[in-house]
């Protein structure tokens, strides 16, 4: 999982044998960065990291250190949490780097809680990942046990207790305020902002909330400097950024590379493109709930602001690749399924419009619908865009609009197809809703 | 606490400019400007807005996005538009999205008629549906308890009901289930959602989805009209509508009050409407002829028979009057016995209480707190008080302090409250030890000797410090509210003193002298209008306007021993049946054997139908003409909202009747009359009309004529050391668990029926490990020879040494234990049965 | 004849003053064409309807007596009592009392039925808004209009009577009739 020309940071010797161990992590120069930073002023911390432009990794892409300025100053119960539900479908960088190099991760916080005045911080891990979650209660043990945590931090006179705490397996509690309500012990539901986390956050408290690879970013941006970080990438999209490709390409994986690399460097030079013989037809930017992007788009340059101006995003940074055997119909019927499945339900346009736009789809799947169902589709998508609490319902309305109004042509083809076919019509039963068999119930 | 101030400012919506109150929610502050934001989930009495249904969306200038106009607090200078083709559009979308799922069954749908969703889709919504998918389907329509049915297909998952029960009502029962567009309202394993305040949420849904049971079919919204007045089930006398078809009420639902009620009600003053028309209410006078039977009787036999009796035993006649009694009857009352038989043997409450100066002085306006006080008070003290028993809906109002604004609650009493987990300070003291606690809190906040007293209560003297200490170290804004049964039994008036010398001690007393100050004592009388009753005169030491007289009369114990002997001749009782309602069952059997008791009532309970040698037939509390005084000082109008049935007359007629008939001269032809005469005699009430009382009352403490109160007493120095509880010895201290379902309205209700206590006794663990005793075995409990069985329930809440046993339940329960005279601190053998 | 409004006189047309030679013709004459008429209809021969022995058919759309219906094929009724004709009723003469459908009890297709239903036919003005207001066409109107009867009382129809077939006493127009 090597690539060339790009410096090295989060991967660093990422393949070293017992990385996840502190004595290997100390030996290759891990935690000195924090026990720099525990003697620097806060302040200080935070003008660095507002020098780099490092931007959230989560998704959002929102700037970390005009975050942690947020968090109000005072002798108040505050919280960090580190987002590492990583649920997004194509995503897998979070799992390396806590697999890999979980004490990255655990520095990072320690400085971060520190720069805001938090003493209590907390991973929220998702449920499924295991492996991932024992190996950073390892660490986190490690940690204390060689007093990076704890009380009175090798005598800064700064506390902090770090908990890893897993969850049950919902993509929703992917957004930061699901996150905190699950984190709470309720029903995980994004909570309505304002206020932020920033201001009321866990338990009401200011939280700074941020994802795995943002908060492992924070001890190599101290470690060089801010300004220095900031030199890597391109304007506005600062830094390095640890990219997944996965889908139809020769060497899917997760591949560290500064912003600004074109996009057809990315898939077909690091991840080795599509098999011989076949094309990209379109691919997602930034994971599954980024609009589509075309072949034509390949020579763009992976940023933050590039994407956005494309009509895509960058999101999480993990790039789907589909080559041309690839069917639109069949792409956007599993994505429907999918977020229809995650939707939470306290939204009214995104509990009903994805479970709307799945059984719009089952029909177009069954070649029960026609052209001007592809418009209704349409249309419903963005009736649920801009409208709903959370983004939820905007990550299944991007993807699937972009996907019904770039192959609108092959939507139409495959309603032609299925009608003609002989099993056209077979087993389907319109009045059963669908294969979606929803439960009754019967109360006592 | 202070109450929040807001400033005027000044916003723009749809070009218009409006003044509305700083940091108002948009949707709200829209409406001053005549311009309606649809919402469905937002309600401001449910706490803070979630913005789940999207509907309120509308946009503000300088911000890209729609706003939830629901949690958009307004600013000075904003600009909204509510009319943009942007929010229409959203707007459509989010009704079209609603109606994805919701079934099209309105003619069959009992919100059919009065429904948000069927409002907002016609004013907002883009009138064609382009679904061509199936329904999302559940079996329906399903029992959520025996009073809720629930319709999951009509629900637009819009969270009301399951806040109220999480953030209202906090009984933590209704949840969602399952995620997405699967998600559905239930409860944990499909229990039945049973809760004393869950008829709210059938109020509070804006679809179908939650339909009242007893009120399923009835009507049409225009079928119907609505009565307003005010339940008179309790003290807490919320204000309602009753929703009247037919002549009948069908339903009752809130009319908000904010000074009384907050908008809620507990399922008690909501289902027991029923109970006007249940077969066994009485409908008819009744005389006992010479066998010994009740039959029914005219009018003028039934007073005649009355007048008879009245006039043979003259000054030798006592009355008591309780339950739903109005003011103008318990004028009417002492008015009868004072003038026309010369007697003085008046009570209104349900055991003996402080003296006529400990009153003016407890009740004093100065004094006096208020129902908003108790959510804006800094702390509030509940002593021998569970309000879920003594006026439910004051629950509600602690718990939303408490939740929302941070006041503190402390709770003391011989019994556990449902309180307790939202406490500071929670004191569990000796059933009986009132005095000695009282005392112990007196001494503690004055600085002197804390252990004798709390020895004597029966409860740890570091324990009363430290609550002394809270309350001294808390904000000035301290209410204390406490029951009658606090201030009960033989040691009433030291009780009181001590309770005036915290009052002192914390200086609750407002510096205005209407006790708005947000400070003060708050007293919840035992029966609905007790105090009313008190101020119209139903005391044995004071006339209307609690003006001392001359000769007081007999306390309870006294009247029940005068009527077992030969000093009493006869008891009227007004809404009340001695044996069902007072203590001490067998002396009160034994004095109504030996007497002539003339009853109103409107069920043959006990006392009634085995005594009563003359029966009135009572009015239902949707019939009730009249005034109440609540707790608080408010004067309240109850008015009819439907005809009374045609053998029923109104109680203040009755006595009117009577004093007729024994030679009264005045006439009275209206309940107005009545209440006329009333303001004529009591000084702090003069002038007061009708009309000014209006829909929602008037608290006399703030007119001027409260200047006329009496002054109360201000020797307030403790005159005996505090009664020390007895040492339970093996034995264990009784208390009374007084259940609000126990009336004989909640069991006459056919929905309400199932709510009826049960006889439990509720023992500590340890206690009951002691004695043998497992959960849910039957146990017999005996004093003096008496015995009641019971089921035993162990509950950790209670401590070792006491008995917590349901009184009211049919049979008798813990009403049977404990003579009369004895009032307080009984011992009771317990055994495993 | 309205005035102009900015003249203060106007012409009025007259007829013929009265009396003279002219008025004796023309009294004569104008009663000729009257009698004219007359006769010309005798020869037509009587147009009177024996009623009630006769009776003149009824278009299809006449609004009389109103019906209740049942499904055909389950035989339960189709009025839900929603109470909607109720609303929609001018003249405040329908009365609707619902009650709930049992399993054991099933008396109509929805979840409730109409367990009183009254049609106060001496208030009726058979305006056929009930019919308009209906979801479920469970009430038409029907085209009989003989309603008379002894008592006031007798005039209160009862669902039972609405439902039930009427008499086939009104004939019907045929087409293009």
């Amino acid at each position: 999982m090597t690539a060339s020309a790009t410096p090295h940071l989060l991967l660093d010797g990422i393949d070293e044998p017992g990385l996840n161990t502190l004595p290997v992590y100390a030996r290759r120069g891990g935690y000195e960065v924090m026990k720099d930073a525990l003697r620097r002023p806060q302040d200080g911390i935070v003008e660095e990291l507002k020098q780099s432009g490092l931007r959230g990794r989560g998704g959002a892409g929102f700037p970390l250190g005009m975050k942690a300025s947020f968090i109000p100053a005072g002798d108040i119960d505050k919280y960090l949490v580190c987002n590492a539900d990583e649920s997004e479908p194509g995503t897998f960088k979070d799992r390396e780097i806590m697999q890999k190099c979980p004490h990255r991760l655990i520095e990072g916080m320690i400085i971060a809680a520190y720069t805001v005045g938090a003493n209590k911080a907390f991973i929220f891990i998702r449920g499924e990942y295991m492996h991932q979650a024992d190996v950073l209660e390892a660490a986190v043990e490690e940690a204390k046990a060689a007093g990076y945590l704890g009380n009175d931090i090798l005598g800064s006179g700064f506390n902090l207790d770090l908990w890893v705490h897993r969850g049950a397996g919902a993509y929703i509690c992917g957004e930061e305020t699901g996150l905190l309500d699950s984190l709470e012990g309720k029903r995980g539901n994004p909570r309505l902002k304002p206020p932020f986390p920033a201001n009321q956050g866990l338990y009401q408290g200011p939280t700074l909330i941020n994802n795995v690879e943002t908060l492992s970013t924070i001890p190599v941006i101290l470690g060089m400097g801010g300004e220095e970080y900031a030199k890597l990438g391109v304007e506005r999209s600062s830094g390095t950024k640890l990219i997944s490709v996965s889908g139809h390409v020769q060497r899917p994986g997760n591949y560290e590379i500064e912003l600004g690399m074109k996009a057809r460097d990315i898939i077909e030079g690091l991840a080795g493109g599509t098999t011989p013989g076949h094309r990209v037809k379109f691919w997602f930017p930034g994971g599954s709930s980024s609009p589509v992007l075309l072949e034509d788009d390949l020579d763009l340059t992976y940023d933050f602001d590039t994407m956005a101006k494309a009509g895509s995003m960058l999101g999480s940074g993990a790039i789907i690749v589909c080559d041309d055997t690839t069917s639109p119909v069949d792409v956007a019927l599993k994505l429907a399924t999918f977020y229809r499945h995650e939707s939470c339900g306290k939204c009214t346009p995104c509990r009903e419009g994805t479970n709307w736009t799945l059984r719009m789809l089952e029909r177009v799947e069954a070649g029960l619908a026609t052209p001007m169902d592809l418009d209704r589709i349409e249309s419903v998508q963005n009736q649920i865009m801009g409208n709903c609490l959370c983004v939820l319902g905007d990550a299944m309305a991007m993807p699937v609009s972009s996907l019904v109004k770039k192959f609108r042509g092959e939507f139409e083809e495959h309603l032609e197809k299925k009608r003609a076919s002989e099993d056209f019509m077979l087993g389907f039963d319109p009045a059963a809703g669908g294969h979606v068999d929803t439960p009754i119930r019967v109360v006592a | 606490m202070p109450r929040p101030q807001r400033s005027p400012i000044t916003f723009t919506i749809d070009g218009r400019d409006v003044v509305a109150p700083e940091g108002t929610m948009l949707a709200d502050a829209a409406k001053v400007g005549d311009v309606e934001i649809p919402v469905f989930c937002y309600e401001p009495k449910l706490g803070a807005p979630v913005g789940a249904c999207r509907m309120c969306l509308v946009e503000v200038e300088g911000i890209p996005k729609l706003q939830t106009a629901c949690s958009t607090p307004v600013k000075d200078g904003m600009v909204v538009n509510t009319t943009a083709p942007k929010v229409k559009a959203a707007q459509e979308s989010v009704l079209e999205f609603l109606l994805v799922n919701h079934p099209l069954d309105c003619p069959v749908c009992d919100k059919g008629g009065e429904c948000p969703l069927q409002d907002i889709s016609y004013g907002w919504g883009r009138g064609l549906s382009r679904v061509a998918e199936p329904k999302r389907h559940f079996t329906k329509p399903l029992e959520l308890s025996p009073l809720i049915a629930i319709d999951r297909e009509r629900c637009i998952l819009c969270y009301r009901c399951v806040r109220f029960s999480q953030e209202v009502a906090e009984d933590h029962q209704l949840v969602f289930l399952e995620r997405g567009a699967d998600t559905y309202v239930g409860t944990f394993d499909s229990h039945p959602y049973v809760a004393p305040f869950s008829g709210n949420i059938i109020e509070l849904c804006p679809v179908g989805a939650l339909t009242s049971r007893p009120y399923r079919f009835r009507a049409r919204p225009w079928d119907i009209e609505g009565g307003g007045t005010v339940c008179t089930l309790c003290p807490g006398q919320c204000n309602v509508t009753h929703t009247v078809r037919d002549e009948r009420v069908l339903r009752t639902l809130s009319r908000e009050n904010d000074a009384v009620d907050d908008g809620w009600l507990c399922d008690k003053g909501r289902f027991s409407y029923q109970a006007a028309t249940a077969p066994e209410r009485l409908q008819q006078p009744l005389v006992r002829d010479a066998d010994g039977n009740l039959q029914p009787a005219s009018w003028d036999d039934a007073l005649d028979r009355a007048a008879s009796i009245l006039r043979a035993s003259g000054e030798r006649t006592a009355a008591i009057a309780g339950g739903r009694t109005l003011n103008e009857e318990g004028y009417l009352l002492q008015r009868l016995l004072r003038d026309q038989l010369s007697s003085p043997h008046l009570e209104s409450r349900i055991a003996p209480g402080p003296s006529r100066e400990l009153l003016a002085a407890l009740h004093a306006p100065a004094l006096q707190a208020t129902v908003p006080d108790l959510e804006f008070a800094h702390h509030v003290l509940l002593l021998d008080i569970e309000p879920q028993e003594a006026a439910p809906i004051l629950e509600l109002r602690l718990r939303k302090g408490a939740r929302r604004l941070g006041t503190k609650l402390s709770v003391a009493g011989p019994r556990p409250s449902a309180l307790d987990p939202r406490a500071q300070h929670v004191l569990r003291y000796a059933p009986g030890g009132n005095e000695g606690f009282l005392k112990a809190l007196a001494a503690a906040l004055e600085g002197g000797d804390v252990s004798g007293p709390a020895a004597a209560a029966g409860i740890d003297a570091a324990a009363v410090s430290g609550l002394a200490d809270t309350l001294k170290a808390a904000g000035e804004d301290r209410v204390i509210l406490y029951s009658d049964a606090l201030l009960s039994g033989p040691g009433a008036d030291e009780s009181a003193r001590a309770l005036l010398r915290i009052a002192a001690a914390l200086s609750l007393s407002g510096e205005d002298g209407a006790g708005s100050g947000g400070a003060g004592l708050l007293g919840i009388p035992a029966t609905t209008n007790g105090r009313g009753l008190r101020e119209a005169g139903v005391l044995p030491d004071a006339g209307p306007g609690l003006r001392a007289v001359a000769h007081p009369g007999r306390d309870l114990p006294g009247i029940a021993e005068g009527l077992a002997g030969s000093e009493l001749d006869a008891l009227i009782a007004l809404g009340v049946d001695p044996i069902a309602d007072l203590q001490g069952r067998a002396a009160w059997r034994q004095a109504l054997g030996a007497s002539h008791l003339i009853a109103v009532s409107s069920f043959l309970t006990e006392g009634v139908a085995g005594y009563a040698a003359v029966v009135f037939p009572q009015e239902a509390p949707a019939e009730q003409e009249g005034t109440l005084t609540h707790p608080d000082g408010r004067v309240q109008r109850a008015r009819p909202a439907v005809r009374r049935p045609d053998g029923i007359r109104s109680g203040w007629w009755v006595l009117a009747q009577l004093a007729a008939r024994l030679g009264d001269r005045t006439t009275l032809h209206t309940a107005g009359m009545a209440f006329a005469e009333l303001t004529a005699e009591v000084p702090f009430l003069a002038g007061l009309t009708l009309d000014e009382i209006g829909g929602k009352g008037v608290r006399w403490p703030t007119l001027a004529e409260a200047a006329t109160w009496p002054k109360g007493t201000t020797d307030l120095e403790p005159q005996t050391d505090a009664t020390v509880v007895p040492p339970a010895n093996g034995a264990l201290r009784l208390a009374r668990q007084s259940s609000p379902w126990r009336i004989p309205e909640v069991a006459a209700s056919k929905a309400l029926r199932f709510l009826v206590p049960s006889a439990d006794a509720r023992l500590a663990p340890a206690d009951a490990e002691r004695l043998g005793i497992t959960e849910g075995s039957p146990v017999a409990l005996s004093v003096d020879g008496t015995e009641i069985s019971a089921t035993a329930r162990l509950d950790s809440r209670i401590p070792a040494g006491t008995v917590v046993a349901q009184a009211g339940v049919p049979g008798g329960g813990a009403d049977e234990l404990g003579g009369a005279a004895a009032g307080g601190i009984g011992l009771v053998e317990v055994r495993s049965a | 004849m309205t005035p102009a409004p900015e003249h203060d006189s106007y012409f009025i047309e007259r007829g013929p003053e009265p009396g003279g030679t002219g008025a004796v013709g023309r009294a004569f004459g104008e009663t000729l064409r009257g009698l004219k008429t007359t006769f010309g209809r005798l020869v037509e021969g009587p147009t009177t309807v024996q009623y009630p022995e006769e009776k003149i058919p009824v278009y299809p759309r006449f609004r009389g007596r109103h019906r209740l219906h049942r499904f055909e094929d389950t035989g339960l009724e189709k009025c839900v009592g929603c109470s909607l004709c109720a609303a929609a009723c001018p003249a405040d003469c329908i009365r609707v009392v619902a009650a709930e459908n049992t399993p054991d009890h099933r008396v109509s297709g929805g979840e409730r039925y109409a367990a009183v239903y009254e049609i106060n036919m001496s208030r009726c003005i058979f305006c056929g808004y009930c019919e308009l207001a209906c979801p479920f066409d469970a009430i038409t109107m029907g085209n009989d209009f003989e309603l008379a009867d002894y008592t006031r009382s007798d005039l209160i129809f009862t669902k039972e009577m609405l439902l039930a077939e009427p008499l086939e006493r009104t004939p019907l127009r045929a087409e293009g009739e």
